[in-house]
């Protein structure tokens, strides 16, 4: 919008410049687009003018195509905002055309449009500590930042949670709930009242804590709360389940979205070097000591795929390798072992000094914690240490070391709640069962409950300790004998304590916490001092501590992803115990953030190592679900196996907590509701429907093995396709060797050519050979190799031809017929020799066009490429094989260029010539164009010689190897295709011009359908285009003559040339193409040169190149 | 203040807004030659700044292929870039942008002799850039050798865009150039 005032300025400004741009837009045109340069905006204009709506309408779109993705398009900017004001210009213009509600639609969705993207960019810009990560990114790289923005991710779906958990939960609870000490779930009980505003206290959750909505307990039983009557206990629960519903929704988005990035690069294909090569510098780096350290690490990963490399030769030593990795897995599962060993330990130890100690110490009471705590903390180091021992592939390693770790954690979260559960099952217990429980266990057990009943006097604080000691006991054994005395305890004590939900909601809170506090320890103790210190120190210390032992921190990007994953792992765990929980890890979130952030920023270096765990990473991402999973089943099977407490929580009184539901349902909705969830919920319905899920999800299944298979069998099609494409180029290879072959002898006959030679003449041989090269590469591929010679110099030897060719005509332009006679039979001689330089130069000529074709295959381009290589080659012959004066020069000059215009074009007539003379003398199928043609060619030796050099050497291909020749000819034409086409038809219409113009169009478009068509269409063609060949054939030397025919004959050239040019195009597809135009095209080569020499082989000499020069412009 | 002469639209640009928002870029622009790049742009000044300035931005400092970088965004090819030239190179470093716009770009980079293949000498100073020089003559050949025949598909001893482009869509790397 403020774009529009401006932009008539800039036009103008820019209008001066305008003619540069315009070049440049045709040039970059032709290098990547399809065409839509200015002018054909232009012209697309006008036609709108004067077409019917619907092609307005389609200009528009095809515009606001443009417009849409002009970001796409390598152009220059200047190009670009070019493109895009022409683009709006006329949406603008023509928009208002439309009918009106068209015009209302899209001005609709252009605004609906416009205000996506202010929400987006609205958006774009709260993004939290975006530039923070920018900045990380720009010191370490992204595989730091990855752990950022994964962190910041997880920051999201806690805020989600929260949301969840805060609106239709805990502000209910605290607007409208019963008020704190109203009930006896609410209020804290006479004995701990003293004590509840403790330090100690508060420390443990207790006290205040333990009665507020941090916790189940204090959540109230009424169904009902509030004016409005909001369901309370129901919302509860659902929220309870949607935590994880919603968890799981996104988790799986994410990876799907994910997965869909990195589809395209999941294939086997090893890129191993390129990849190291192309891939390694992280654009991000900004920083010069990250710059370093990157440069190093990416000479180290080199040398490293060297040594791979060279290691792949040597047979390895797999037996040591093997023996070393089970060592190592011995290992770790040694230390596995040993650390829950220490955990069983240190939590016996703790009980047993609490048995025998009234007063505990606060190491005393925190023992179990910290070793836990520390453990995790130094097993991964460990793991690592062992990991070096197995010698994997980097990458490889870390794998292997994530899953120890993560197996690690999962030991520790799991240990813990089965050892709570199992203390719910004691609680739950009635008092009866205690009695059970007490004479089932072990002897100990009654020295055990006396102690206790001891301790029974201690302030609950205590108890709570021992409560917590307990479960990490439990963690490691599960000594359930020793819980059930404390159960014993609680259950004499107080049945307000009876609350096992509140427990666990307590526990994984604290667990939270204490985990919090062992972060900001960790940071600040290995990060920080120990940056600190190598930094001060390292100048007195004996040796340097910066680049040897303790030196800077890294970043372990690894570990510390799967600490948030642990950590959102303990989220989950006690989001239904404990609704506040999410809003807590919001907290430790964000404080982590900063805390990380700054470290990482001042006392970390960047590593050497690199894993790239990118955005599209979907690894920690299937940590993370693996780590929901796994801790959402204990909270469902503590929901769907315990009795809710009795006198806490919202389904306190009820059978089992889900129970909530069916109890709505019944109560609240219709009967009719009702009774169609018991059908719905009888086995009747949900048997069939679990049979219906498992056949669709076997039903997707095998959809996606065949996707898969599919998507294999297309990989290898593109692989074999590609290494055809890579014979093909090696046959050309083959085939330019061949050509230095044929470069040696063809001065020699050059020489004795050169007088008697026309301009056609030369002009055909050229064509000759190149059509000759799509065979001869292949049917004399033996032959070849044994040749060796450089590519470049094939070039100029064939070269060398045609200007021998054109000087003879252009200093003797008009007799060429007389000495042919005497010439010819030498040039027979040397025809075998001579035709393979001739097919040879060709073949480089494909090989040289080919890398362009594609790019420029709908325009005529290919000139524009082809020509500087041609003028090249003439030059070059000019100066070293010919050493003719400046005419010389002149002559060779416009022939080399019709050469390249024309050449392609023609090289199939002439190759057609060549190719039809021969099938007549070799071949049985055409015994009467034999005998015709014989004579003509005696006649006409001087067109005739030429072609008759060229063709025996290709019948005698053809009778070898047909078929392989055609398809390779095929093959190899194929790109050229387009541009040999075009020149054909041209200059027939310069025939037509005489006035047998109708025919030659229609020969046009029998060689343009042969082509496309199939071989059976060329048996019967050949005949036919014969004879009207003849007819053709006198104009070409009209041509020359009078220049205004040869104009109009472009003219009208032009529109034909136009159709045929769509055929070429599909032709290009056909493999077979170029085997069927050779033939049909043959005969009127002939017909042409039989006319030719019959009436004067003289004219065509000079007039000739300037014509073709002319046509090409 | 500026005239809105910087009428860049996101339909153009790869960049989040608050790059976009004219004045952004345009400082960046600016600062680094206040005397020469006006403020007022509403007459379209025909300035270009020379890659010496540009390469000793901070976002370009430490990157072995600055140079490179620079000259593949400029019109002339000589590494001085107009406003509309600093422009597009933000848009298309930017991680918004495709891959295959990336693509085309980072051809350009690495083909230092500008002959639109990627040939040994290209790679042998992408190689060298890259290590700081820090590898032997033997290896940078080796490496040189083991890039073309992994990535060469047509066999011309040099790698086109094709083989680049296909190579390069398969790196899981290629995410951030």
């Amino acid at each position: 919008m403020a774009a529009a005032p401006a932009s008539p300025a800039l036009r103008a400004a820019k209008s001066c410049k305008k003619q540069r741009t315009v070049k440049r837009q045709t040039g970059i045109y032709t290098y990547q687009e399809p065409p839509h340069s200015n002018s054909e905006d232009d012209a697309g204009e006008e036609k709108a003018e004067s077409h019917d709506p619907e092609q307005i309408f389609q200009n528009i779109q095809y515009q606001k195509e443009i417009m849409s993705n002009i970001r796409c398009r390598p152009w220059p900017m200047r190009q670009k905002l070019r493109a895009l004001r022409q683009a709006k210009e006329i949406v603008l213009k023509y928009e208002g055309r439309l009918t009106r509600t068209r015009g209302y639609q899209a001005a609709g969705a252009e605004l609906w449009k416009k205000f996506l993207r202010l929400a987006y960019n609205f958006v774009v810009i709260f993004i939290p500590w975006e530039m923070r990560i920018k900045k990380i990114e720009s010191h370490f790289g992204s595989g730091v930042a990855s752990y950022f923005i994964f962190l910041r991710w997880l920051f999201g779906i806690n805020i989600v949670l929260t949301i969840m958990t805060g609106a239709f939960v805990v502000l209910p609870e605290l607007l409208a709930g019963a008020p704190f000490g109203s009930t006896l779930s609410k209020t804290i009980p006479k004995e701990h009242i003293a004590s509840a505003q403790d330090l100690d206290t508060i420390w443990s959750l207790g006290g205040y804590l333990q009665y507020s909505v941090l916790f189940y307990g204090y959540y109230g039983r009424d169904r009902k709360i509030g004016k409005a009557g909001y369901r309370l206990p129901l919302a509860y629960f659902l929220v309870g389940m949607a935590v994880f519903a919603y968890s799981f929704i996104i988790l799986l988005k994410k990876m799907a979205k994910n997965s869909r990035m990195s589809l395209a690069s999941a294939s086997d294909e090893n890129y191993t070097f390129c990849w190291r090569l192309f891939c390694a510098w992280d654009y991000l780096i900004g920083n010069p000591e990250a710059a370093e350290s990157k440069a190093a690490a990416i000479v180290n990963s080199i040398r490293e795929a060297i040594l791979e490399e060279q290691e792949k030769k040597k047979s390895k030593n797999l037996a040591v390798t093997i023996s070393l990795r089970i060592i190592a897995n011995i290992l770790v599962l040694l230390s596995l072992a040993g650390s829950i060993y220490i955990i069983y330990f240190v939590v016996d130890r703790s009980q047993r000094l609490e048995r025998t100690k009234k007063e505990l110490t606060l190491w005393e009471k925190n023992e179990v914690s910290v070793v836990v705590s520390l453990i995790t903390m130094i097993a991964p180091s460990a793991f690592e240490l062992v990991a070096a021992l197995e010698m994997y592939h980097p990458r490889t390693t870390l794998r292997f070391q994530l899953a120890r770790v993560l197996v690690l954690y999962l030991g520790n979260l799991y240990s813990l709640i089965i050892a709570l559960l199992d203390k719910v099952d004691s609680m739950s217990v009635t008092d009866s069962d205690v009695n059970n429980d007490a004479s089932n266990s072990t002897t100990s057990l009654a020295t055990n409950t006396l102690s206790k009943d001891d301790n029974l006097t201690l302030p609950n604080v205590q108890i709570q300790r021992n409560g917590f000691v307990m479960s990490e006991e439990h963690r490691t054994q599960g000594l359930t004998d020793s819980l059930v005395n404390q159960t014993i305890s609680f259950n004499t004590q107080n049945p307000q304590d009876q609350c096992w939900e509140t427990y666990v909601g307590q526990e994984m809170l604290k667990l939270s916490i204490i985990d919090m506090i062992f972060t900001v320890a960790s940071i600040l103790l290995i990060d920080f001092f120990r940056g600190l210190c190598v930094r001060y120190l390292s100048d007195c210390w004996c040796w340097d501590l910066e680049s040897k032992f303790p030196e800077y921190g890294e970043f372990k990007i690894a570990e510390n992803v799967l600490h948030l994953v642990y950590n959102q792992g303990m989220i989950w765990m006690g989001a239904f115990f404990s609704p506040c929980l999410p809003a807590f890890n919001v907290l430790k979130l964000i404080g982590l953030m900063y805390l990380r952030s700054w470290a990482v920023l001042t006392c970390n270096v960047p590593h050497q190592q690199v894993f790239r765990a990118s955005r599209s990473n979907n690894f920690y991402l299937a940590m993370l679900l693996f780590m929901l999973f796994l801790c959402m089943l204990p909270t469902i099977f503590a929901i769907a196996r315990y009795k809710p407490s009795l006198s806490c929580g919202p389904f306190s009184g009820q059978e089992k907590i889900y129970d909530i539901v069916s109890e709505t349902i019944q109560n609240d909705f219709p009967t009719w509701f009702n009774t169609v969830i018991t059908y719905i919920s009888s086995p009747v319905v949900v048997l069939p429907a679990l049979l219906l899920l498992f056949m669709l999800i076997y039903y997707l299944q095998s959809i996606a093995r065949s996707l898969k298979f599919t998507n294999n069998q297309l990989r290898m099609k593109i692989q074999t396709e590609r290494t055809e494409d890579k014979k093909k180029v090696v046959q050309m290879a083959v085939a330019r060797i061949q050509n230095l072959d044929a470069n040696d002898k063809r001065p020699e006959q050059e020489t004795d050519i050169i007088s008697q030679e026309s301009s056609v003449r030369s002009s055909t041989p050229r064509k000759n050979g190149s059509v000759l090269n799509f065979e001869s590469p292949v049917s004399k591929g033996t032959r070849i190799q044994t040749i060796s010679q450089s590519v470049p110099q094939a070039v100029p030897a064939t070269d060398v031809v045609r200007p021998a060719n054109a000087t003879p005509t252009t200093s003797t332009s008009l007799t060429p017929a007389p000495s042919v006679s005497s010439v010819q039979k030498p040039r027979n001689d040397h025809i075998t020799n001579r035709y393979p330089s001739v097919v040879h130069r060709s073949a480089s000529e494909l090989c040289k066009t080919k890398p362009y074709t594609p790019v420029t295959f709908k325009k005529h381009t290919e000139d524009v490429h082809s020509d500087p290589l041609f003028r090249k080659a003439i030059r070059q012959v000019n100066s070293d094989a010919l050493g003719a004066g400046a005419p010389v020069f002149l002559g060779c000059r416009p022939y080399a260029t019709r050469y390249f215009l024309v050449n392609e074009n023609e090289s199939r007539k002439k190759s057609l010539r060549s190719t039809s003379r021969l099938q007549r003398h070799f071949r049985k199928e055409e015994p009467g164009d034999i005998i015709e043609l014989y004579p003509r060619h005696i006649r006409r030796y001087v067109v005739r010689t030429p072609h008759q050099m060229y063709s025996p050497h290709p019948s005698e291909d053809e009778e070898d190897e047909e078929e392989l020749e055609k398809e390779f000819m095929n093959r190899s034409h194929r790109p050229r295709s387009l541009s040999d086409l075009r020149p054909a038809s041209r200059f027939y219409i310069g025939d037509r011009a005489d006035g047998h113009i109708l025919m030659s169009k229609d020969l046009a478009r029998v060689h343009y359908k042969s082509w496309d068509d199939g071989f059976e269409l060329d048996l019967d063609r050949p005949p036919y285009a014969y004879k009207k060949v003849h007819l053709n054939y006198p104009e070409p030397r009209v041509k020359p003559k009078s220049k205004q025919k040869l104009e109009q004959s472009l003219t009208e050239s032009d529109s034909i040339s136009i159709e045929s040019s769509s055929d070429p195009q599909n032709s290009s597809n056909d493999q077979y193409i170029q085997v069927i135009h050779t033939k049909d095209k043959y005969p009127k080569t002939g017909a042409k040169l039989t006319k030719k020499k019959s009436k004067n082989s003289i004219d065509l000499s000079m007039p000739e190149p300037s014509e073709l020069v002319c046509s090409n412009v | 203040r500026l005239k809105n002469p910087l009428l860049f639209e996101q339909e153009q640009l790869f960049l989040p807004v608050w790059q976009i928002c004219r004045f952004w870029l345009h400082g960046r622009y600016h600062e680094m030659a206040p005397n020469v790049v006006p403020m007022d742009y509403t007459k379209d000044p025909d300035v270009k700044l020379p890659m010496q300035l540009i390469i000793n931005m901070p976002e370009l400092k430490e990157n072995p292929f600055k140079e490179r970088i620079v000259e593949s965004f400029s019109e002339d090819g000589e590494g001085s870039l107009s406003f509309n030239d600093f422009v597009d190179m933000f848009s298309v470093l930017s991680e918004m942008a495709p891959r295959e716009l990336k693509a085309i770009y980072a051809f350009k980079i690495y083909d230092f002799n500008t002959d639109n293949f990627i040939c040994k000498a290209d790679l042998e100073k992408t190689l060298n850039k890259l290590t700081r020089e820090e590898l032997t003559a033997e290896e940078i050949t080796l490496v040189c050798e083991k890039v073309i025949e992994e990535a060469d598909m047509d066999g011309d001893g040099k790698l086109g865009f094709a083989d680049f482009e296909n190579m390069i869509s398969k790196a899981p790397d290629f995410l951030r150039i």
